[in-house]
């Protein structure tokens, strides 16, 4: 974390938040006055340097604030008397975002697993499996030879042998065989693997068909939009069209023409992409856009400079200072 | 294309900033340490530049 602060007619104030920052440099390319430094990206990436991604030269630094709006993921904070300009209205607003719709989602957790930045967390509640499946279980102990069958095939783990062992004063192996009803799905192995007949099973789901009741799955599914980098993965994963993305940017992400890739021998594209939005096919870099957010951090570590980001249109609202306006509408053109 | 480590600008990795970064990012196992320097392997080099670019020192070149 970096912060300059300087006190006069207005304190102001920039702090660099490492946690949030993607190393994608987009505020290098903005600071009018050169004083923030990209750090180098892959080693940091890779593990092999601890860095932050960014430097700003404080001296340098005229705490205009230029930086802070064009980051797109709020890894820089500027205030000006301790209002985050973020939230004020002179100063320029993204509309990117992402949203799960509670109504719609089903509580698959494709999502969870999917997101890149681990900024989805769901809780869900499964019904007993008494509610879905009904029927009856008897053990004859007395048929019972606790051999164990029952128990090593039950597929829902539903069977408990109490074994003991074997001495002059307990000689035999097992005491009780339980089945255990919240767990028994009524299958029927146990019944069909006992070599002495001893197992009873009814299964009586079919019967009362029924009285079932629909079975809802209820849960908690929450979008740390702290963690969120609106990289679409949720959105493209998502079986019920319950996760919703706008992105920061829209534009294409292709490679050089005569691009020589050199694949799983550099790997650096794929290594600091935030969005896990490339890999290595074929000993060659594979992107797929519609996971990419378009921050460049791959452009920049590709040491061919094969990859192209072109930004044709950014969600950067109320720009209202015609400078501005040319300074941060830069990162449109496609370089 | 040969890669030059130019032996003033690196001072060895005991005075590397990256503590012999090219090294731990060589994927192919191109570069390798010997008495403190950097020893390049031109037959396993795969010509990525990954040395070049981020070497701290910038004492990594192509002839």
């Amino acid at each position: 974390m970096v912060v300059v602060k300087r006190e006069g007619k207005q304190n102001r104030s920039l702090e660099h938040k490492n946690q949030k920052c993607l190393g994608c440099g987009i505020c290098t390319d903005i600071c009018p006055t050169s004083a923030l430094r990209l750090g180098p990206i892959l080693p940091i990436a890779r593990g092999l340097l601890k860095s932050d991604y960014i430097s700003i030269n404080q001296e340098k630094c005229c705490l205009c604030g230029l930086c802070a709006s064009s980051c797109p993921f709020d890894a820089l904070e500027f205030c000006i008397n301790d209002e985050n300009t973020r939230h004020m209205k002179q100063y320029p607003q993204w509309n990117h975002n992402a949203s799960i719709d509670e109504k719609e989602c089903i509580y698959c957790g494709k999502c969870a697993i999917a997101c890149p930045r681990d900024a989805i967390h769901l809780q869900r509640k499964l019904p007993a499996r008494s509610d879905l499946v009904f029927g009856e279980t008897e053990v004859d102990l007395d048929k019972c030879v606790y051999c164990g069958m029952c128990e090593e095939m039950c597929p829902a783990d539903a069977i408990t042998i109490e074994k003991n062992e074997v001495s002059s004063d307990k000689p035999y192996v097992g005491s009780s065989t339980k089945i255990d009803e919240s767990k028994c799905i009524y299958c029927g192995i146990c019944k069909r693997i006992c070599p002495e007949d001893a197992i009873k099973i009814v299964c009586t789901t079919c019967m009362n068909r029924d009285n079932i009741k629909p079975v809802a799955v209820d849960g908690d599914i929450i979008l740390d939009e702290d963690q969120c980098i609106n990289c679409g993965w949720c959105q493209e994963i998502c079986p019920v069209d319950a996760a919703h993305v706008t992105k920061p940017f829209e534009g294409n992400i292709t490679f050089e023409e005569n691009f020589e890739c050199k694949g799983d021998s550099c790997h650096a594209c794929e290594d600091v992409c935030p969005c896990n939005a490339i890999s290595m096919v074929d000993n060659h870099s594979f992107i797929n856009p519609q996971f990419c957010v378009l921050c460049g951090a791959c452009e920049r570590a590709c040491p061919q400079k094969g990859i192209v980001i072109e930004r044709i249109d950014m969600r950067l609202a109320n720009v209202r200072s015609t400078s501005w306006d040319k300074r941060l509408n830069s990162l449109k053109q496609s370089k | 294309m040969p890669v030059i480590i130019d032996q003033e600008k690196c001072e060895g990795i005991s005075e590397c900033p990256g503590e012999g970064l090219c090294i731990k990012l060589c994927e192919k196992g191109a570069l390798e340490e010997k008495d403190n320097q950097i020893v390049f392997i031109s037959e396993k080099c795969d010509d990525c530049d990954i040395c070049i670019q981020n070497c701290p020192s910038q004492a990594i070149v192509k002839e």
